[in-house]
């Protein structure tokens, strides 16, 4: 393209080779099999509503999409790599930026891959501040998430709101975790930072704060009528849908199915705190909806129960590894329930330095492969409405 | 009419008071959806430009202005650059037959509403070569979404301000607004609560304003018809939405909320204040509510707004013919 | 909501009685799938300690046997965790993790891939979800996956060049039997258990 004031190119350019496909790899293959006369839209990477770099390709009949195809990649830094050649020490403040919205559950998953194969044993109050950051983080997860939701709704009000809760969160987790955004204060055998009276007042403080808030949301923007009638029906996932795409977290339990790692496959302290699983009643965008604002309050008691029983003693075991820890070999699976679902670690030893196979298991990576099935035959913005209830964080989708 | 020069010198210090009132709206506009937005979402809004951030809109409209135009390739030429002016101007007619007081008409009409209803036809056709010359599928695909819902909507809307027509029995917008009191219960709306509650919802959806801004709909068409301007021609669009905005409110203003007349002394003052409280009405349910999806929006009015519409109209006519 | 209770009530551990018992009352059936995999021709079958490994019971199977025992595991309410291929001196090792929708770990079964033909069947057919994990192992092993719709890069660019980024320099590599995924195991094919260095019999 020439340059100049006005830009002046040959209007006429797209003229003068007709027949030939425009776009790069990706859009050629996912045009090639596109029907006649049908439109090509590339949403993203840069689109409002991809949260992030996420790029999906559409093929729309009018406004309906016939065909949807994710295409991933734009964020991609190869952290399976870098855990094959790093120390394990070295690499969990990787786990706090796999999946920025969530990383203390991250660092849970690789930390606890990595004791389960060197059999660590963590001491209590280590385990109960895991637990409350772990859930906190959820908190802040799910309530971003919401805002987020709304906005591709076109409610542009609720994320200022989601953030101004979250910054609370943060500021209780910057306590314990010294940082805002990439938390990493898991180690081997325990966590790096003790709770204070000020970590545990703010909490105090939060918890019935939060609660309040909450109701209000459920005026604001549950109770909407508009929110409803765009919600209610529409990108309905059955647990077959589910099963058959791997897909986990709050789109599996609104299918109906209570599956939740935390009672099902219990870590940590997570067996002492009574907690229900909400799921179901119904499959829908708002039934996912619903879920997650339910695991909100789920969390809340959960950190509630935990500050209040939170026992004194070390937060780290004793003998702890050192720097120069080595993986004894052998393979173990590590799995935890992240915000968004299955947070899995496949740990793969020789005994060497460094781990031999790092394999991380993304939930939304599943999730959003769901994507292209659920949306086929919708309407755009209903499209956009299922992308959205799937929750997606894109750096944890490519890793 | 008989275009003499005194007409015609009227005309034209008309149109540049209007193109003043414009953009001193769209300042004014652009600082209280800023404000007003802020204070929903419980922060400041601008506040750094000028005492209380007042020059931050000024600031926008320079940076506008001082901004490269950056035309896609394959966009065509003449519509591409044609779109927005398109858009501009027809809405600097319609605000000639509006009464701002009981002596200052920019151009006394006699059957006003047919004007402004004629001219606010023609900016979906902004929209359309828009979205149709930028060359960009996001554009297309508002534009046709633009012309479905202004012309759906301009249906009932007119129906609203018929039912007020055969009310007053006059097209004349002085006329209508002279007609009503100068107390809030000697007002059309009184009369006619449906045809105001029609008209409130046909305006939000012929300003493209949120709920009903399925044309730009940012999270699925990124900025639907004007994706690909930016500098000048996205400040004409600009413009021109909230010249609108101002516009609807005055007719809504004029015809079921008594025009420039109010208690204690009749003035333009009242027509602004109405206006700008619509206004606010309009930034209120922006910054509150989702979108609605482009099949509700017209099911809303296929389905309930002119059948409604219809059945005012038809009642009003036969309450009229009854009892005058 | 009554339903919902009633598994509630069955989940809620006591926090006394979190012991191996508890967990292991809601863990898979491993003696069914370690006969189901026998009759798929197994290569080798092992047992592992769940609460180590996270998994409870794999399986070696042969390459044409993947898509038989997916389809069992799918009529069985598994679903498909992720596909995690890794480098071993023998080969290339593809694990399958599966996770049971309603117990507690998972299992998994593995294939071993020669490095000189590096395919193996997709099981895209019972599980969509698998076309995105065989294209990533196809994007950091080049390994390819017969049968996917769509094999393209899926994380790494279209125009990547180098080797895959995952394999490893020969020095680097370990034998299976070292990185500890046979478990307690039973070789039922004596050639795939001299490949591996393992004889017959069960071994720790």
């Amino acid at each position: 393209m020439t340059s100049g004031p006005l830009n002046m190119v040959n209007p006429f350019a797209v003229l003068e080779s007709p027949g030939t496909l425009a776009g790069d790899f990706y859009a050629r293959s996912f045009e090639k099999k596109a029907g006649p006369n049908r439109v090509i839209l590339n949403l993203g990477p840069q689109h409002p509503s991809t949260h992030g770099v996420l790029r999906v390709l559409v093929e729309l009949d009018g406004e309906y999409v016939v065909r949807a195809e994710p295409v991933l990649g734009y964020l991609h830094r190869m952290h399976e790599k870098m855990g094959e050649v790093k120390t394990p020490w070295q690499y969990i403040p990787n786990m706090g930026r796999v999946d920025y919205l969530h990383p203390l559950a991250w660092n849970w998953a690789f930390v606890g891959a990595a004791e389960k194969l060197a059999g660590l044993t963590v001491p209590e109050r280590a385990e109960y501040l895991r637990v409350i950051g772990c859930e906190l983080n959820r908190i802040g997860s799910h309530l971003l998430w919401w805002g987020a939701f709304v906005m591709d709704l076109g409610g542009f009000t609720p994320i200022l709101y989601a953030f101004e809760e979250r910054e609370k969160i943060n500021d209780i987790l910057q306590i314990i975790t010294g940082s805002r955004l990439t938390m990493a204060n898991f180690r081997f055998g325990g966590v790096i930072t003790d709770a204070d009276d000020r970590f545990i007042g703010l909490i105090q403080e939060f918890i019935p704060y939060l609660r309040k808030r909450l109701v209000m949301y459920k005026g604001l923007v549950t109770d909407n009528v508009i929110l409803r009638r765009r919600l209610e029906g529409i990108g309905p996932m059955d647990v077959d849908l589910c099963q058959r795409y791997g897909a986990t977290g709050p789109i599996l339990r609104a299918a109906g199915l209570p599956r939740d790692l935390r009672k099902d496959c219990p870590y940590g302290v997570y067996p002492k705190f009574n907690f229900p699983i909400p799921s179901g009643p119904v499959n829908d965008s708002f039934g996912r909806y619903l879920v997650r604002l339910k695991e909100i309050e789920t969390s809340l008691d959960i950190v509630e129960q935990a500050v209040n029983s939170l026992p004194n003693g070390p937060i780290m075991m004793d003998k702890a590894p050192k720097v120069s820890f080595k993986l004894p070999a052998g393979e173990t699976y590590f799995a935890v329930e992240g915000a968004r679902g299955q947070i899995g670690v496949h740990l793969v030893s020789d005994g060497g330095k460094n781990p031999y196979r790092v394999k991380l298991r993304a939930p939304g990576f599943s999730n959003l492969s769901l994507f292209a099935e659920a949306a086929k035959g919708s309407l755009l913005a209903d499209a956009i409405a299922i992308l959205g209830s799937l929750d997606l964080v894109i750096p944890e989708i490519d890793r | 009419m008989f275009l003499s020069l005194a007409v015609f010198v009227q005309i034209i210090v008309a149109v540049l008071l209007i193109i003043g009132l414009m953009v001193a709206n769209a300042v004014a506009m652009v600082y209280m959806e800023r404000k007003v937005a802020g204070f929903i979402q419980r922060r400041p809004g601008p506040y750094e430009v000028g005492p209380r951030g007042t020059l931050q809109a000024v600031c926008d409209s320079m940076k506008l202005l001082a901004k490269q135009i950056y035309r896609p390739g394959n966009a065509d030429l003449i519509l591409y650059y044609l779109a927005p002016i398109l858009a501009f101007f027809p809405v600097l007619l319609l605000f000639l037959p509006i009464p701002f007081g009981p002596y200052l008409t920019p151009l006394p009409v006699n059957d006003g509403v047919v004007l402004i209803l004629a001219f606010a036809g023609l900016g979906v056709l902004s929209n359309l070569l828009a979205g149709w010359g930028s060359s960009n599928k996001y554009s297309l695909l508002g534009a046709a979404r633009a012309v479905a819902q202004t012309v759906a909507y301009e249906i009932p809307m007119i129906l609203a301000l018929l039912a007020v027509v055969l009310l007053s029995g006059s097209m004349d917008l002085k006329s209508i607004t002279e007609q009503q009191g100068q107390w809030p219960w000697e007002w059309n709306v009184v009369l006619q609560p449906l045809a105001f509650f029609i008209y409130l919802i046909s305006l939000v959806a012929e300003t493209n304003r949120a709920p009903f801004d399925l044309p730009e709909a940012e999270s699925e068409l990124t900025a639907g018809f004007h994706t690909e301007y930016s500098g000048m021609g996205f400040a004409l669009f600009f413009l021109s939405e909230y010249a609108n905005m101002l516009l609807v409110s005055f007719v809504a203003a004029v015809f079921f909320l008594g025009g420039y007349r109010g208690p204690i002394a009749d003035g333009f003052w009242w027509l602004f204040i109405k206006a700008y409280l619509l206004m606010f009405f309009m930034v209120w349910i922006r910054w509150t509510f989702p979108r609605v999806r482009f099949d509700q929006l017209l099911n809303l009015n296929w389905r309930w707004l002119l059948p409604l519409g219809l059945l005012n109209l038809w009642l009003t006519a036969i309450v009229t013919k009854l009892l005058v | 909501m009554s339903d919902q209770n009633k598994n509630l009530d069955a989940k809620n551990l006591d926090a006394k009685n979190l012991d191996a018992k508890t967990i292991d009352a809601k863990t898979i059936d491993i003696d069914k799938w370690l006969k189901a995999w026998k009759a798929h021709g197994a290569y080798t079958l092992s047992k592992h300690d769940p609460h180590k490994d996270g998994i409870a019971v794999s399986a070696f199977l042969p390459l044409t046997a993947l898509l038989g025992a997916a389809k069992e595991l799918y009529q069985n309410k598994f679903l498909l965790l992720d596909l995690s291929a890794l480098e071993a001196q023998e080969g290339y090792v593809v694990t399958y993790h599966f996770d049971h929708l309603e117990s507690s770990f998972r299992l998994a079964f593995r294939a071993l891939v020669s490095r000189k033909k590096p395919s193996l069947p997709s099981i895209h057919p019972i599980f969509p979800g698998a076309e995105w994990h065989e294209r990533e192992a196809y994007d950091f092993f080049g390994l390819t996956f017969d049968q996917n719709p769509n094999l393209i890069p899926l994380l790494l660019p279209d125009d990547f060049a180098g080797p895959p980024p995952l394999r490893k320099t020969t020095a680097a590599l370990a034998p299976i039997a070292k990185l500890g995924l046979l478990g307690q195991v039973e070789i039922l094919d004596a050639d795939f258990g001299a490949l591996i260095g393992q004889t017959g019999g069960l071994s720790s």
